[in-house]
């Protein structure tokens, strides 16, 4: 078993380099899916199977309020440049996470927080975690993809 | 860090010359991603590259997990079905790819790559 190097205070892309060098990738049947405009087709993220084997490794990714904190200096009047890197590199790393918990660090990572937030107010769900197989096959008419409004919390793929 | 580390300044040739090493470290890219743009999109091999949020026919987001120090970065993308396409920023820590046909409507491709250089957070 390949044992994590004590990653705290290692810039987070020297760490990542270590994992595509030492992990082998891992390929998640997960799909989000998720609608953050009434006017837009319903997206899809797509989980990277080398920032997976990262998060089922454990001590190499930062806690996902990292990122948080980064953002909200991105959305700062005047931003130019982030002076807060640091915490990417400096903050404990996060421990092994399962496929299902890595899956909601991806949620509060990468999906708008207007999205997860509030997934299920409203008269449908804004979010939906689902395999891959549950998505339709051909992408002939991606661009009209939606979330049913039929669709209740039960059927959701957990 | 627990595997081995050279630390130098410049790296020199007998003949060649010398070269100043944030050359290299500057120079190399931080981010890069190979995905298969059709059927139920994945990812084939990244660097840098947390997840890639399917935005519709021809578009895709990639979310980067070291993120850029500011959107001072510079994307360059292609597939390999048509050749056209755009690329740019998002933010800091997105990028932004779009492939297009001949008419430059979006559309799908089966191999569509991206690279990002700059300087990291």
């Amino acid at each position: 078993m390949t044992v994590t190097p004590e990653f705290q205070g290692t810039h987070l892309w020297d760490r990542l380099c270590w994992a595509k060098e030492n992990l082998d990738g891992v390929q998640s049947d997960y799909r989000v899916v998720y609608e953050d405009s009434l006017d837009e087709c319903a997206k899809i993220l797509v989980p990277d199977p080398n920032w997976m084997a990262c998060a089922l490794q454990g001590g190499i990714l930062p806690p996902v309020e990292v990122y948080w904190e980064l953002a909200k200096d991105e959305a700062e009047e005047g931003f130019t440049k982030h002076t807060r890197g640091y915490l990417l590199h400096n903050t404990k790393p996060v421990d092994a996470m399962t496929e299902e918990q890595a899956i909601e660090y991806l949620i509060m990572k990468d999906v708008p927080q207007s999205v997860w937030r509030v997934w299920n107010e409203g008269n449908k769900p804004k979010m939906v975690i689902c395999h891959k197989e549950q998505l339709p096959g051909t992408r002939e008419w991606r661009n009209a993809w939606k979330i049913t409004e039929e669709l209740g919390v039960t059927d959701l793929a957990a | 860090m627990a595997f081995g580390t050279l630390k130098a300044d410049t790296l020199t040739h007998s003949t060649a010359g010398s070269l100043a090493t944030n050359f290299v470290v500057e120079g190399s890219s931080k981010s890069w991603m190979l995905l298969n743009g059709t059927g139920t999109i994945a990812l084939g091999d990244s660097l840098n590259i947390t997840s890639v949020t399917d935005q519709g026919t021809g578009h895709y987001k990639p979310n980067l997990t070291s993120a850029f120090g500011s959107t001072n970065y510079s994307v360059c993308s292609g597939n390999n079905e048509r050749g056209v396409g755009e690329s740019n920023y998002d933010t800091a820590s997105r990028m932004e790819v779009i492939c297009r046909d001949s008419s430059f409507n979006a559309a799908d491709a089966n191999r569509v790559s991206a690279t990002a250089d700059g300087d990291l957070a």
